[in-house]
């Protein structure tokens, strides 16, 4: 990471969209990914997956407008959620399954995994 | 020798005896949620602050005035402490011992941390339940009085584990109300809960109805606390709190 980024590290961007917070738990077979997406309905969430990446974009319902805050954004007004991430494992987009309850998306990737049964001499 | 931990307090502040809730960053910042909301509905005034070399070099802006992150609010009978940062893993020892020696010398009656219990399953929850720890028979008794569900067995780990200890050392009654919560998402609901249980201790008669329906606004406003204090929460050993102690019965 370098300098700059460490020091004007942020989880907004000027375009609007806001990092949400997530959590991704490695299971056995799958990548269990979960976002916080306050201010979201299901209709507004779009998922993309590739093998290696999940990337989320979701508008609010209601722009979140805040002013009288830090140094050269005096206002500034957040209309979605956007964040990628890097998987640790390829995954099977096309087995991944979503759902949305409460705000909480949770997207649960398949890994891409051949079994080999091993039998016992 | 200069104290680690600082506890200043405002000229001319009385204590009757308070009751002290500490409400500091935690799994779902349920704690510091609970805290803000109930200094706001109740109009509590600032009457002191925290600082330590322990903490990050920060300071916040309200309103264009200079603040330390770490501060109390009350009044003669309550006491409340939170902070705005993130507790360093290596600065809740002595924090915790500075605030316990502080408790007792203003004459604390009971001392009530807030604060989260992660589970897994909580986007199933509606309504999340409320468990408590007493760190004294005398504190459990008041518990069990109170109907309060009792957490039987396992670990406890963060600034609200310690601070029962320290001040069962100094022979002081504290007891720890834990919300069933997200472990890395703001969690105003479990917040609720907890002022809700909180009423049990402290008649100050809060509608949480607000806090529930501003919980989106709180969730979005609340997200760089809750990433900074996700990220200390290993070295913080919160993991422990989801294993079976080796002398289960």
């Amino acid at each position: 990471m370098g300098i700059e980024r460490r020091i004007i590290r942020t989880t907004w961007r000027y375009d609007g969209c806001l990092e949400p917070l997530y959590e991704m738990e490695d299971k056995e077979d799958e990548i269990s990914v979960t976002f916080d997406l306050p201010r979201v309905r299901k209709e507004n969430v779009e998922i993309n997956t590739t093998e290696n990446t999940v990337e989320v974009i979701a508008r609010m319902s209601d722009a979140v407008c805040w002013e009288r805050w830090g140094g050269i954004q005096k206002r500034i007004t957040f209309q979605a959620f956007r964040k990628q991430i890097r998987l640790p494992e390829p995954i099977d987009p096309e087995k991944a399954s979503a759902s949305f309850k409460n705000g909480v998306l949770r997207i649960n990737l398949p890994k891409v995994r051949r079994k080999v049964f091993i039998p016992i001499e | 020798m200069e104290e680690v931990v600082r506890i200043a307090e405002e000229e001319g502040v009385v204590h009757k005896n308070p009751i002290v809730i500490e409400g500091l960053p935690d799994v779902g910042l349920v704690g510091t949620i609970a805290a803000s909301y109930i200094v706001e509905k109740m109009n509590y005034k600032e009457i002191g602050y925290i600082e330590s070399d322990l903490f990050p070099p920060v300071m916040v802006v309200h309103e264009g005035k200079l603040k330390n992150p770490v501060r109390i609010y009350g009044n003669e009978g309550v006491v409340i402490v939170l902070s705005e940062v993130a507790i360093p893993p290596g600065a809740v020892y002595p924090l915790t011992r500075a605030l316990a020696d502080w408790v007792k010398e203003i004459g604390a009656e009971l001392v009530i941390p807030i604060t989260g219990l992660p589970v897994g399953n909580r986007i199933d929850i509606s309504k999340p339940g409320v468990f408590a720890v007493g760190n004294s028979e005398e504190a459990v008794k008041e518990l069990e009085g109170k109907q309060m569900e009792l957490l039987e067995e396992g670990f406890i780990a963060g600034p609200y584990a310690i601070m029962l200890r320290e001040c069962g050392k100094r022979k002081m009654n504290a007891i720890s109300l834990l919300a069933q919560c997200f472990p890395v998402y703001p969690d105003p609901g479990a917040a609720a809960s907890v002022i809700e249980s909180l009423e049990k201790f402290l008649k100050l008669g809060i509608d949480v109805k607000e806090l529930l329906e501003r919980g989106e606004e709180i969730k979005l406003k609340a997200r760089d606390l809750m990433r900074q204090t996700a990220l200390s929460a290993p070295e913080m050993q919160k993991g422990v709190e989801q294993d079976m102690p080796i002398m289960y019965r």
